[in-house]
């Protein structure tokens, strides 16, 4: 009997302790910055961690219970969640947080995004996001877009929360222009340094932050690369004088290693997102460290 | 057995990425370097040398992704692409449903004849012959229906004919935490008996569900209606009626069942999933019966920021005939495996499964005495995720100790959209 209580209690306990919205996202990034807007009024957990790929998450089952209550369900689009969130959608038993509900976000919806397709697309060309690439929340500017798309939905969902939400989003905004100018400022030294990534996920952050990326690591998304492909790096390396590597943490580093051996540049892990690394706390603290560990590496 | 696998996989690389590799084609965006051909080759092959075999395929770098449209950042221009659900987001313009083909072919070497010995669903070969075969090409057709309802349709394109192995409609806006699925469907028996053979670790069934569940995975034309417990773990309830065949007969039989499936999160490198299933079919014979049962344990282990992991999986089948004419007879059998999958481009497996012993004889396939036992390895190569080539070996003892050896090379392709596979 007592057994019973208890379990009654645990499966209550969260209706009573229940935030003014449930939201859930696909990546920690999106969950900072739903914090960012949000504040106490709403409750919100990620679906995968700053430390994995967010390509390849399990479609566990045990997330489809987290979106069968969600208020909301946030996540980036342009197919990056294609391998596991569908299922995880269809799963839920929750109709408003399908792709054209009510309760769903896209991110992608409200940022201009790059390296859109402009020609025939095929899988030869590795695995290629056909609405281009997803990984724009590391360029502030287009987080800042993300944060007002996520205002006015809170706002929508919760019209007694809007004048929080805009108030919380007004001081997100103002943080983050007083951190863009000393993150300017650190990377006004090394402007137009070249760097090469191991996949197409920096693409908008070298683009804000004023770098370029003389190459990949990898020869097409998500192909890993041969041989063949890492000699022709360490010439690239050698001769545009690319001072470093960079690549997410939850990369196998043995490729960057060996094009560093026998070029003397840098191999620098970086946080692939929010909760990446215990430092990147919050959406701030993810780019400020992204920010120096960048412009330490290519100085 | 893991290095020899190794090797032959490395020559496979070899093989046929052999010529690709004599091309250099830049990388997207480099300038070209100021490297001689000699000292590029040299590199290369130091490279090579370092990095031991060399992940992956072992394809060059080719042209440069398709050209794209310059972007200012800034707001959304209008018709901007959407973040979408899944598939192509072209094809959804034009209204079309998420289509898929895949493609499964194998070669089969028995030490004996296989199909009158042990009979079973999976590829066979005459004794001492390398038999390929066409499997199975199976395509998909997804989408969802209207806002409340999706469908799924697969049709197997196979020797014996073209199939229709599922068309069903799943509902998406039924309260309550219900789901429904009607139409034809595998049924929820099991885990591996709802799964396509193309998501299976192995390339063959378990002994145990061909012989006791079904020869061609139990499923058929009915309803399923599931509930998703409010619990804070996943605990979900399946109750269904079908019309299903069951193991390597021919005659329909009305089905009822039901399955509880749960999944519990164990910290943050491991997920632990339990069913239980049983189900009641009715025999051509008036009054009699057969009830099936089943018990299905998954564990993964997965650290979180890497791609490799750790699956155990096992079930456990049980198989009752009541027959008022005749005594009841009670059978078992049941698989456990474990499949190490390596980093994106390789996985290793094991495999033990028992099951009564079956023969082909001139009345047909019909149950012998004894049971029978079986042990397999596995290797996989998965050059990308659309590909994946496998060398299967079994060492196959039936009542009596008469043993086989059984290889399977197998190859499978996927093109098009296809939808996720389950956890």
């Amino acid at each position: 009997m007592n057994r019973l209580l208890l379990l009654l209690a645990a499966v209550c306990l969260p209706i009573q302790a229940r935030a003014a919205l449930d939201v859930v996202t696909t990546t920690e990034g999106l969950a900072a910055l739903v914090h960012e807007v949000g504040g106490d009024r709403v409750k919100v957990q990620s679906l995968s961690r700053g430390i994995q790929d967010p390509h390849f998450v399990d479609a566990n089952p045990t997330l489809a219970v987290k979106l069968r209550r969600a208020d909301l369900l946030v996540d980036v689009g342009l197919d990056l969640e294609i391998g596991w969130l569908p299922p995880l959608v269809n799963q839920s038993r929750n109709p408003d947080i399908q792709p054209t509900g009510r309760r769903r976000f896209t991110a992608a919806s409200v940022v201009n995004v790059l390296e859109v397709p402009r020609g025939p697309v095929d899988r030869s060309m590795g695995d290629l996001h056909p609405a281009g690439n997803p990984h724009f929340l590391s360029d502030p500017r287009r987080a800042r877009k993300v944060a007002e798309g996520l205002a006015r939905k809170l706002a929508e969902l919760d019209g007694a929360g809007a004048a929080t939400y805009q108030q919380r989003l007004a001081d997100f905004e103002r943080r983050l222009g007083a951190d863009e100018a000393r993150w300017r400022a650190e990377l006004a030294p090394v402007k137009g340094r070249k760097l090469i990534p191991q996949h197409n996920s920096y693409t908008y952050f070298l683009d804000w932050a004023g770098l370029q990326a003389a190459g990949f690591l990898e020869p097409k998304p998500g192909v890993a690369p041969p041989p063949s492909h890492l000699a022709e790096l360490v010439g690239v390396v050698k001769a545009q004088g690319v001072k470093a590597i960079v690549l997410e943490n939850f990369y196998d580093r043995k490729s960057a290693d060996v094009v560093a051996k026998h070029t003397g540049a840098k191999v620098v892990l970086l946080p692939g997102d929010v909760g990446g690394t215990p430092e990147a706390r919050s959406y701030e603290g993810w780019v400020d460290q992204l920010v120096k560990l960048v412009a330490g590496a290519v100085r | 057995m893991t290095r020899l696998t190794l090797a032959a996989l490395a020559a496979a690389a070899l093989a046929m990425g052999g010529p690709a590799l004599a091309q250099d084609a830049p990388a997207a965006g480099q300038a070209p370097a100021e490297q001689s051909p000699e000292e590029k080759k040299q590199l290369e092959e130091q490279i090579a040398k370092e990095l031991g075999a060399s992940p992956g395929s072992a394809t060059a770098p080719a042209a440069p992704t398709a050209p794209t449209a310059p972007t200012a950042p800034g707001e959304a221009p209008a018709g901007a692409p959407q973040g979408q659900a899944g598939g192509n987001p072209f094809a959804r313009l034009l209204l079309l449903p998420d289509i898929s083909a895949i493609g499964d072919f194998a070669a089969a070497y028995d030490s004996r004849d296989t199909a009158v010995d042990s009979p079973r669903s999976g590829p066979t070969s005459p004794p001492h012959q390398l038999k390929p075969l066409f499997q199975e090409l199976e395509l998909g057709l997804q989408s969802v229906v209207d806002p409340y309802a999706r469908a799924d349709v697969f049709i197997s394109f196979a020797p014996e004919g073209v199939n229709v192995e599922e068309a069903y409609l799943t509902t998406l806006a039924l309260p309550f935490g219900l789901q429904a699925k009607a139409g034809k469907f595998l049924s929820p028996f099991g885990r591996l008996n709802q799964q396509h053979p193309h998501v299976w670790d192995f390339v063959d069934a378990p002994l145990a569900l061909d012989r006791l569940v079904s020869a061609d995975q139990l499923k058929g034309p009915g309803l399923d209606v599931a509930w998703l417990s409010p619990l804070p773990w996943f605990a979900e309830v399946h109750l269904f009626g079908q019309t299903t065949t069951p193991a390597f007969e021919d005659k329909e039989r009305r089905t009822v069942g039901a399955r509880l499936l749960q999944y519990f999160d164990l910290g943050d490198a491991a997920a632990l999933g339990l069913g239980l299933s049983a189900a009641r079919l009715e025999e051509p014979v008036s009054g009699a019966w057969r009830d099936l049962g089943g018990v299905d344990l998954h564990l993964k282990l997965r650290p979180p920021q890497g791609r490799s992991y750790l699956a155990l999986q096992g079930e456990l089948f049980v198989r009752r005939l009541t027959d008022p004419a005749l005594p009841d007879q009670a059978d078992w059998g049941a698989y456990a495996q474990a499949v190490w999958r390596d980093g994106p481009y390789f996985a290793y497996g094991a495999r033990y499964d028992f099951a009564p012993a079956f023969q082909n004889g001139r009345s047909g396939i019909v149950q012998t005495d004894g049971t029978e036992h079986r042990v397999s390895a596995l290797a996989t190569w998965l050059p990308s995720e659309f590909q994946r080539v496998r060398l299967q070996a079994a060492w196959d003892r039936l009542p009596g100790g008469r043993d086989g050896l059984e290889l399977l090379m197998h190859l499978e392709f996927a093109i098009g959209a296809h939808g996720a596979h389950p956890f």
